[in-house]
């Protein structure tokens, strides 16, 4: 059964949905016509992953992935953290997150959907690729800052944090 | 209302086994499905057992709905928890309370077990069991021998999150009423596992300006062991015997000892009886024979071989087969007499 659709009204002496669809074309104009930051996402096959029934977990290189998809986000790398690794006194300079910012409209047209625990890969030179884990799917994403001015939300912004190359180095 | 307690609630079909039947019993238990050696028990065993009796044993309904358990240890691979949550997660993908999550304290410590604490040092092997074994020409037996189990403690925190005090009190109770005697077992490859309840702690989130649920973690102690499959050790029993023993090479015999002793030194009496004053001997030996005295004897004439060798000569040399021959004169011709020799083989 298709799910009722109760039509949005809000801000409509000023604003409706073509608006809406046209700041949305435009940003994405913007994002992927000048801008063109490209990341690639490994989604895991939850189905075909191997999974021990106790931990959940694969043995190195058991996760499968669905054929990776190339898309187009708002990228911020943040700066690394010279700390200790946990309380072993070596010290390492801890890559920093990566947050991406991707419209709704790109995923729905890739028809993929970027879940806890998936793999995307930035080329951060010419041959250097660097590896990131989704820690925060970016779900519910309906606060102000992720809607068009309380109109509707339009995109998304996750949270990855960087993999060693023992977890996962591409496929 | 409670029934009377003589009357059966349900009537068991199969005989509930006592005494050595038991024992027997949960020998078989351990050996089941396998060879004749206990199954090996490992962290990831214990973890599972503990997943399962959160699963069977603290089961939780309330208004006819089974309170999920999320029947996995969350590690690292984040999405592994996606994949178990997924079936009550709401629309955004986040989990959906009421649920009970197990989180495993990762540290194990060695054991406080009674039984296996420090007794047997230095991983030694123990007589387990013996199997029959057939090669096609020989029949004999392996010997089966295993190390004492490591006793282990691991710490989970088994969690309640919901929305509802009525929940909570469902849980509390299934998990008092289980642990009345402070301890439960768990049921893991064939051993029972003590499982004691150390704590009740409430980390509900009750903050006026946040989302409110309710979080009771209860700590348990698992008081388990490992056993490595790696460090049993199977080993051919005796099937054959050879016994060896060492003997002396010498092929001579040893010299048997004479009865009665045979000296080479003897004494030699030669006596004259009566009126006789003459004696012949044939002798069998070489020999010297020494005069040491004589008795009733004047004088004495030594022939051998009808030789003439001397009167009154006090050393004789005779030749095997030589015939002595000795006349005498007596000092008094009535009387006996006699000449006393030692007769020395030659």
């Amino acid at each position: 059964m298709t799910p009722r659709k109760v039509p949005i009204t809000r801000l409509n002496k000023f604003f409706a949905e073509e608006d809406f669809a046209l700041e949305i074309a435009m940003g994405q104009e913007w994002l992927n016509g000048d801008m063109n930051f490209t990341l690639v996402l490994y989604s895991v096959d939850q189905q075909r992953t191997i999974k021990d029934d106790v931990y959940g977990e694969v043995s190195s290189n058991g996760v499968q992935f669905k054929a990776p998809v190339e898309f187009r986000a708002s990228v911020r790398i943040e700066e690394p953290a010279n700390n200790f690794l946990g309380g072993s006194r070596i010290v390492q300079n801890e890559p920093g997150n990566l947050v991406f910012s991707v419209y709704e409209n790109e995923l729905e047209t890739l028809s993929v959907n970027i879940k806890l625990g998936d793999y995307i890969g930035y080329m951060i030179n010419e041959s250097e690729v660097k590896y990131y884990s989704v820690v925060n799917a970016a779900q519910p994403n309906y606060d102000n800052k992720h809607t068009y001015g309380g109109y509707k939300s339009f995109y998304f912004t996750y949270i990855a944090t960087p993999v060693s190359t023992d977890e996962f180095n591409g496929i | 209302m409670g029934l009377p307690k003589k009357i059966k609630k349900y009537l068991p079909l199969v005989p509930e086994k006592v005494g050595f039947q038991r024992r027997e019993q949960l020998l078989e238990y351990i050996q089941e499905d396998g060879t004749y050696l206990p199954k090996g028990v490992e962290h990831s065993d214990l973890d599972r057992g503990m997943l399962d009796f959160v699963r069977d044993e603290l089961k939780v309904v309330v208004d006819g709905k089974i309170i999920p358990p999320v029947d996995l240890i969350i590690t690292t691979q984040n999405w592994a928890q996606f994949t178990q949550t997924w079936k009550f997660e709401d629309l955004n993908g986040n989990p959906n309370p009421p649920f009970i999550t197990t989180v495993r304290q990762p540290e194990v410590k060695y054991g406080s077990t009674p039984s296996l604490q420090y007794t047997i040092p230095n991983r030694r092997q123990f007589y387990y069991a013996k199997v029959p074994t057939w090669d096609g020409q020989r029949k004999g037996v392996d010997v089966y021998k295993i190390p004492q189990p490591v006793p282990v403690d691991i710490t989970y925190n088994v969690k309640i999150i919901c929305n509802r005090m009525r929940e909570l009190n469902e849980f509390n109770k299934i998990i008092l009423q289980k642990f009345s005697s402070r301890q439960a077992y768990t049921f893991i490859k064939g051993h029972y596992i003590p499982v004691i309840l150390n704590n009740i702690s409430d980390e509900s989130v009750l903050d006026i300006d946040k989302r409110k649920f309710y979080i009771q973690n209860y700590e348990f102690l698992m008081m388990g062991f490992l056993m490595d499959e790696d460090e049993f050790e199977v080993s051919p029993g005796i099937s054959r015997a050879l016994t060896m023993f060492e003997v002396s090479t010498r092929t001579t015999n040893r010299k048997a000892e004479s009865y009665p002793p045979s000296p080479n030194e003897f004494e030699l009496d030669i006596k004259f009886i009566g009126n006789n004053t003459e004696t012949n001997e044939l002798l069998s030996y070489t020999a010297n024979l020494t005069v040491t005295r004589t008795v009733n004897i004047d004088s004495y004439s030594v022939y051998i071989n009808n030789n003439y060798v001397g009167d009154d000569i006090s050393k004789i040399q005779i030749n095997t087969n030589d015939l002595l021959k000795i006349n005498v004169v007596k000092t008094n011709p009535s009387s006996d007499a006699v000449i006393y020799t030692t007769a020395k083989l030659l």
